[in-house]
């Protein structure tokens, strides 16, 4: 089973996708575990890492990955329930790390379907809408935002379940929320 | 006419092309102007317009007053659909969402979303479908 959950800033959209893994859990059996793209950077980030960790409540065990979607995913067992939080951040992370390449990008989130396919790891994977706004001025904003709206169509293609959310309310574009 | 509108790379095109069989665009990533698309000809068949912030930018620095452009736009959506009719074709109008982000800081650029907002509740007016593609996917805002 997999979700795509996106919407704007402060939409409400990272409670949808704790909500549903934690139902699809209850369900399913297994451990949850919280798949943490963001690094503390500073210490505004060391923040809001805090705050999503209160919010998220126990009973999450976290895995960090800012970059190799895949090992981490490896590391959580079959049967397990996996948020992932959030495509955003980890886009940016990938283009910008080191030399990668936007297809290369592309080839690790689809080999991160797959494999939770695969090994029967249901995946929620959140992120932020950025491209409904003025078109970026800047080359380099181009070149990230496009990537990013790559990976969303492949993501959005490939799930069971795809959501907006608007002032915290969920908008189902696909399959049941 | 229908109108597809969503946000940058949100996949209107490819959309379009799946559902629309051969049709002729009229673009102005092209290099098309706006006043061009009557060259397509009049045999019946499917007129893709796209680029359509391109033909604001262009014609609001010749045009200062935001009415009498806004007027001019619906000068054009008034004659693809008397087009549409006369010739039994189908009109498809691409339009991107711009109006989501922070308000722009140049006053060209403030025009520039103010003018394509209004383009697109024009459009949305004179079309008898409207889509929104969002990542790829596209939802209904008629019914």
């Amino acid at each position: 089973m997999i979700a795509f959950i996106s919407g704007g800033a402060r939409s409400g959209k990272s409670a949808h996708a704790e909500a549903l893994a934690c139902r699809w859990q209850a369900r399913r059996g297994g451990k949850r575990y919280y798949l943490a793209t963001a690094q503390a950077s500073d210490g505004e980030m060391q923040q809001r890492i805090a705050r999503h960790r209160d919010d998220r409540g126990e009973g999450w065990t976290t895995l960090e990955a800012p970059i190799d979607l895949l090992a981490a995913l490896t590391r959580a067992e079959s049967g397990a329930t996996l948020l992932l939080d959030c495509l955003t951040l980890w886009a940016s992370q990938w283009l910008y790390a080191g030399p990668n390449s936007e297809q290369a990008g592309l080839d690790m989130i689809e080999g991160l379907l797959a494999e939770a396919r695969r090994r029967d790891i249901a995946l929620v994977i959140v992120s932020n809408d950025i491209n409904e706004g003025m078109p970026p001025e800047n080359d380099e904003v181009w070149r990230y935002l496009a990537f990013l709206q790559r990976i969303h169509r492949l993501v959005a293609r490939e799930a069971d379940t795809v959501i907006q959310v608007a002032a915290g309310l969920p908008q189902v574009w696909k399959g049941r929320p | 006419m229908q109108l597809f509108l969503g946000g940058a790379c949100a996949g209107k095109r490819s959309i379009v092309r799946q559902r629309f069989a051969s049709p002729r665009w009229h673009s102005a990533y092209a290099g098309c102007r706006l006043e061009a698309w009557p060259s397509v000809g009049v045999s019946p068949c499917c007129l893709v317009l796209e680029g359509w912030e391109h033909w604001l930018w262009a014609a609001l620095t010749d045009e200062p007053d935001n009415e009498r452009l806004r007027r001019r736009m619906i000068g054009e959506l008034d004659a693809l659909r008397d087009w549409e009719l006369k010739h039994g074709g189908e009109v498809i109008l691409i339009l991107l969402e711009m109006g989501r982000g922070i308000v722009p800081l140049a006053p060209e650029a403030r025009r520039l979303r103010d003018l394509n907002g209004w383009l697109a509740q024009d459009a949305a007016a004179r079309c008898r479908r409207a889509w929104y593609v969002w990542n790829g996917l596209v939802k209904s805002l008629t019914h």
